[in-house]
């Protein structure tokens, strides 16, 4: 009697075992994979070859270190004082050569808005916030970030806007004014750059063979 | 890595072992393989000898072996056994023919025994480094051979602490289909099928998900009113039906979550195509054509060299890009960082934030497919 309890435990057991081993998976879920395996990464794997052609700048914001391209560089006229010898108001005159025709401020409307909430009339070359304090063109993030907020938050983590060069590490990313036109910042409507007329054909000739 | 596991399962040394040495099966030096008693197994043989054992039991002498043999010393039918005769017979004339001639050129001869080599190559999952090297090697040289074009292939494993995820934001995706383009020519795909990776779906604001009312095919200007747009792609899960399914073991999962194809072992069959409860996958009806100057050069095995008529195909997370550290081609692309990709096992990278802080979803969780393709909104 006891032998055949024994035998039983035995076989039983072995049908468990046998069972268990059938994957090589140790984790239920992916997302006890991601917590159980997670660290950071220094691996073999760098964006530092990619990023070697673009000049970046290390910003720390928060928690969040990471870097940002420069961007007083990119502007074809800067620094703006070469131009901007007098204030403002006096250049404004008939007779002044009208060097920002294009640009249209199409960004909040003109009671919340005009020049001069972010351009600082009497320093051209720096920005300025709503309390009149300076800000660098590079770090034209700081002034943006005065409303948007929650955007802002999304960036510094890197759910909103999008990275220079790769994934891996270090860490790059475009600040707003990469993406979106400082004055007229929402993205147009327009044509899809290619649309698919094969895909309803594709699934009924899969469906007739 | 034990030390992690949240519950109880039996560790019989699947883990330690990396690759079995020796020539025989069973991982003894000496003694048949075959021949093991009943009673020895219960009792006497550590855990891993008994796991030896009940795989040679079950598969025996199967997963030992390698090129040749996997294709002819198996099992099968007469008819699909006279098909593989025939086909390497003909390679094989080919190459006997050319290589005895006196009158073709050496070009011709090379040309033969690379498509003789290629023939009764193995299973790329089971190639050494080495092996994995030379039929890349072949290829490039094969690619020049035929069209005097040199194309770098590369063979890439994948990198140690890395696990590929992708998020993708419903509110943030406005249907511009820059993704798909480049896509389309980052991998190869066949112009003439206009064979895309990536369907970008356009539904109506407030009705949810309701992929049988979506709009696939929209032509239109974007972002139409009142609607949304997101997109669907191979979403790597990390227990791909797909995979399970396979009956020649042609599609995998690499250890840094990317469900690939090994199209050279692929024999068309789709069952894939019909585990796949995203229309992940696609069948090439025809054989795909780029024209020469279109076509990309950067290629790797497992993604984007040029495939056949009949095997399948899908997104592999630009496998040539991204284990160079670089983004996949659709995130590149997209116009409004829309889509994130990065390493899941970083804390420090930002698709770990996202998933940290957002509001994420998957697509059919119920199935337990755990796709690496979170969708997020602002």
């Amino acid at each position: 009697m006891k032998n055949r309890t024994l035998i039983y435990f035995v076989v039983v057991l072995l049908g468990v075992s046998l069972f268990s081993c059938k994957g090589e998976e140790e984790y239920h879920s992916i997302s006890d994979k991601i917590e159980g395996e997670s660290k950071p990464y220094h691996g073999a794997l760098t964006s530092e070859q990619l990023l070697a052609d673009t000049e970046l700048i290390e910003i720390t914001e928060g928690e969040h270190t990471f870097l940002i391209p420069e961007r007083k560089g990119q502007i074809k006229s800067f620094a703006c004082i070469e131009c901007h010898s007098k204030p403002v108001s006096q250049m404004m005159g008939k007779d002044a050569p009208k060097a920002h025709w294009d640009i249209k401020v199409n960004h909040a409307n003109s009671d919340a808005m005009n020049c001069a909430t972010c351009h600082n009339g009497e320093d051209m070359n720096q920005l300025n916030t709503l309390t009149g304090k300076n800000i660098d063109f590079n770090l034209s993030y700081k002034l943006c970030s005065q409303c948007h907020s929650s955007q802002f938050e999304d960036w510094k983590g890197g759910a909103h806007g999008k990275k220079v060069a790769g994934w891996a590490p270090p860490r790059a990313s475009n600040t707003c004014v990469n993406c979106h036109n400082p004055h007229s910042p929402s993205f147009e409507k327009r044509w899809p750059v290619q649309f698919n007329t094969k895909t309803a054909i594709e699934r009924n000739e899969g469906l007739g063979h | 890595m034990s030390d992690n596991k949240k519950w109880y399962s039996l560790d019989l040394g699947l883990n330690n072992k990396k690759e079995s040495s020796g020539s025989c099966g069973c991982g003894k030096s000496e003694g048949s393989c075959s021949s093991t008693p009943k009673e020895q197994v219960e009792e006497e043989l550590s855990p891993e000898e008994f796991y030896e054992a009940a795989i040679n039991a079950s598969i025996g002498e199967e997963r030992h072996r390698d090129g040749f043999e996997q294709v002819f010393d198996v099992k099968m039918d007469r008819r699909s056994a006279f098909k593989k005769l025939t086909a390497s017979l003909l390679i094989g004339a080919g190459a006997v023919t050319t290589s005895c001639s006196v009158t073709t050129g050496s070009d011709t001869k090379e040309k033969a025994q690379i498509d003789w080599e290629e023939q009764f190559k193995g299973n790329y999952k089971l190639m050494t480094d080495e092996e994995k090297q030379g039929t890349i090697n072949r290829l490039m040289r094969s690619y020049e051979l035929r069209t005097d074009k040199k194309i770098n292939m590369t063979a890439e494993n994948a990198a140690e602490d890395v696990l590929f995820g992708y998020a993708f934001n419903i509110s943030k995706c406005q249907g511009y289909m820059n993704c798909v383009s480049a896509c389309v020519e980052e991998n190869n795909q066949d112009r003439n099928s206009e064979m895309q990776y990536i369907r970008i779906h356009e539904m109506k604001d407030g009705e949810g998900f309701k992929f049988d009312k979506a709009d696939d095919n929209y032509y239109h200007e974007v972002p139409a009113e009142g609607h949304f747009y997101m997109g669907t792609q191979c979403f790597h899960c990390d227990n791909p039906p797909c995979v399970e399914v396979c009956p020649v073991q042609a599609t995998w999962k690499e250890e840094d979550g990317l469900v690939v194809i090994d199209y050279d072992w692929c024999v068309g069959c789709r069952y894939c195509m019909a585990a796949c409860p995203y229309d992940g996958r696609r069948f090439n009806w025809s054989k795909p054509e780029v024209p020469e100057p279109e076509v990309n050069k950067n290629q790797h095995y497992l993604g984007n060299r040029m495939r056949k008529k009949g095997v399948m195909e899908k997104c592999t997370f630009c496998v040539q890009r991204t284990r160079k550290g670089k983004n996949p081609a659709c995130v590149e692309a997209c116009p409004t960082g829309a889509r994130i990709f990065g390493n899941l096992l970083d804390p420090d990278s930002t698709i770990r934030w996202v998933l940290e802080n957002k509001k994420v979803f998957r697509l059919k969780e119920d199935l337990g497919t755990e796709p690496k393709f979170w969708y997020f909104m602002d």
